[in-house]
């Protein structure tokens, strides 16, 4: 029940390398997102697998926050924006992560997508509050 | 099953532009042009849908002996190849007879040469319709060919834009329209015999059926039109029974669906109104696919989600749509807004999500899976984004009035033209204001303003959800 335009850019972005995949749970479309770079320290790794719920309405509607794969640590502790609800998608746990576009730069349909907002991941893993690119 | 051709006013209006030559003082020449065509077959409706005008450049018109006018092949070809390339269902070929005062028909040049074009351009693709309308001064006549041996005559042409106007496509000037009931009497003054004729004559798909699609429908009903398609999923609550015409307690014990209670209702006013009630999501592909079956469409829901998609579908089909609100807006101080708001979106006018009413935040938000959402709300980010939006009567009642003023404006006009993106009523500043520009224009929108399947109507993917993708965004989905 993946919504038409997720296809088409998980296809164009597989192709071009990205590691990105659709999962399907429970009617609910996500896009999982292998090796977002990470520094360590202060996280615990390198890399991190993150999953992007896709909302039916897509590309009308926005994409906004991600899920974390678990378990993660962050200076030794936990990250104090990893407070979300905890799901199991392919027999791993995932915390949601709030991560959201700000106030003044909304998501804007037909220049922001996939790939613009998995850019904007990324920029939670460096600590900064980017918004879209950079 | 009579046979429709629908075109957008914009598109109308750039013919007009191009057949004036033929109609000046003096001896004219023919003149013509070439579209593409998406086609709409549904019901008892059938129809064409004209998604763009190939303008005729040098050389693309020629004059053959005796005045007749010849598409010059390279033209044809242009307009077949991107017939072709876009899985389009056919091409429409527009020419004048400046000859025609009165009634207009297709000569025996026009006989004896169609068949040919259609036994070519079917030889190249067999599924290929070709439909063909000659204009006269004041009259017009279509016909479809299927195949060079085939052909049917077209009923009507239907133009969509800041107005909806229908015209015969008999070939016969437009003669009086017949004298209405007396019961529309007092109404006259506002929809003429024409407009009334044409209201009666129309299909409205009213989707919504609480507070304010209740009223439209009473609206409807006392002004002329005989048949609603009415759609919601819902059934009668206790909360219900404070807006929704004809509800009763009995509804709410029995649990009957919101439609079936209005299609009572209106039904039984004596109006020869028909209702048909459709139980179900209008998310739901199958249950968005019956607006195929309307000539207009009112919008009455309070999400953004269905909105948004009664966008897509007035455009891909080139259906007039009519978006309706209403919104009491407080703060911890009291109430600071009173609002009923009108939206008209047609080809050629922004979508909801350019206008500003719906976001693609609230889209987001709206379109997860039930558990889904509910993990979001548990973050307190989308607190913003309510779901239950308070609705009373009185202000339903506005909301109501003023989108059926635009019914009536739309098949008679007398409102200030063009239509502003929408009519905005705040009843605690006594104000009602006209919003002319979108507020969140995106010159990129895939909806209104870069569509590519505009038009197209089936010819493209179907629009909506799987019942699956409906269940679980209502929370009903098999875990």
């Amino acid at each position: 029940m993946c919504p038409q335009a997720v296809k088409d850019e998980v296809e164009a972005l597989a192709q071009r390398g990205t590691a990105v995949e659709l999962v399907e749970v429970g009617g609910q479309c996500y896009v999982l997102a292998s090796a977002i770079p990470a520094p360590a320290p202060p996280w615990d790794r390198q890399s991190y697998d993150i999953l992007v719920a896709i909302p039916a309405a897509y590309d009308a509607a926005s994409l906004d926050a991600f899920y974390l794969a678990l378990p993660y640590k962050f200076n030794n502790g936990t990250h104090p924006r990893v407070q979300g609800g905890i799901i199991t998608v392919k027999e791993r746990q995932w915390q949601l992560v709030s991560w959201h576009y700000q106030d003044g730069k909304p998501w804007a349909r037909g220049l922001d997508d996939l790939a613009s907002h998995l850019t904007h991941c990324k920029g939670f893993f460096l600590h900064r509050g980017a918004v879209n690119a950079y | 099953m009579p046979i429709d051709l629908r075109m957008t006013e914009a598109s109308w209006h750039r013919l007009r532009e191009l057949f004036k030559p033929s109609f000046r003082s003096g001896r004219c020449p023919e003149t013509g042009a070439i579209g593409i065509l998406g086609e709409c077959r549904a019901g008892v409706r059938h129809e064409f849908l004209v998604v763009k005008l190939f303008e005729p450049g040098p050389g693309d018109l020629k004059i053959a002996a005796h005045d007749h006018l010849i598409f010059d092949s390279s033209y044809i070809r242009r307009a077949h190849l991107e017939m072709r390339r876009n899985r389009l269902a056919g091409l429409v070929f527009f020419h004048t007879h400046p000859l025609a005062d009165a009634e207009v028909g297709f000569s025996l040049y026009d006989n004896r040469e169609e068949p040919l074009l259609v036994e070519n351009l079917q030889e190249l693709e067999p599924a290929t319709r070709v439909v063909s309308v000659v204009v006269g001064k004041t009259s017009q006549r279509g016909r479809l060919w299927l195949n060079p041996g085939s052909r049917q005559d077209l009923a009507r042409l239907i133009v969509v834009g800041e107005t909806l106007s229908y015209w015969l496509l008999d070939g016969r000037p437009a003669s009086p329209a017949p004298t209405p009931a007396a019961l529309f009497d007092r109404g006259l003054a506002l929809t003429g015999a024409g407009a009334l004729a044409v209201l009666a004559g129309l299909t409205v798909a009213v989707i919504g059926a609480s507070g304010t699609g209740s009223l439209i429908c009473e609206l409807l009903a006392r002004a002329g039109c005989r048949h609603i398609v009415l759609i919601d999923d819902d059934v009668i609550k206790i909360i219900n029974l404070n807006r929704i015409l004809y509800a009763t307690q009995e509804d709410v014990d029995k649990g009957t669906p919101k439609v079936e209670v209005i299609r009572r209702g209106i039904e039984g006013l004596g109006l020869d109104c028909r209702v048909e009630a459709v139980k179900g999501n209008v998310l739901d592909r199958a249950v968005l696919a019956r607006l195929r079956e309307a000539d207009f469409l009112i919008g009455c829901v309070d999400k953004g989600f269905p909105r948004q998609l009664l966008c897509e579908f007035a455009y891909r089909y080139h259906r007039p749509y009519i978006d309706i609100g209403s919104e009491i807006g407080g703060d911890e101080k009291g109430i600071v807004s009173l609002d009923a708001r009108t939206s008209y979106i047609a080809p050629g006018r922004p979508c909801l999500q350019c206008a500003g009413v719906v976001t693609s935040r609230q889209l987001h938000f709206e379109s997860l899976s039930a558990p889904e959402r509910e993990r979001v709300r548990a973050q307190g980010y989308s607190d913003d984004l309510v779901m239950d939006q308070p609705a009373v009567m009185d202000l339903n009642m506005r909301a109501a009035s003023n989108g059926m003023m635009v019914v009536r404006h739309l098949l008679q006009p007398f409102l200030l033209t063009p239509l502003p993106v929408m009519i905005l009523e705040n009843m605690v500043t006594y104000s009602v204001k006209a919003i002319r520009e979108p507020r969140a224009l995106n010159p990129k929108c895939p909806a209104c303003q870069a569509n590519r399947r505009a038009g197209y109507g089936d010819c493209a993917s179907a629009l909506g959800l799987d019942e699956a993708a409906v269940l679980a965004i209502t929370g009903n989905h098999p875990q």
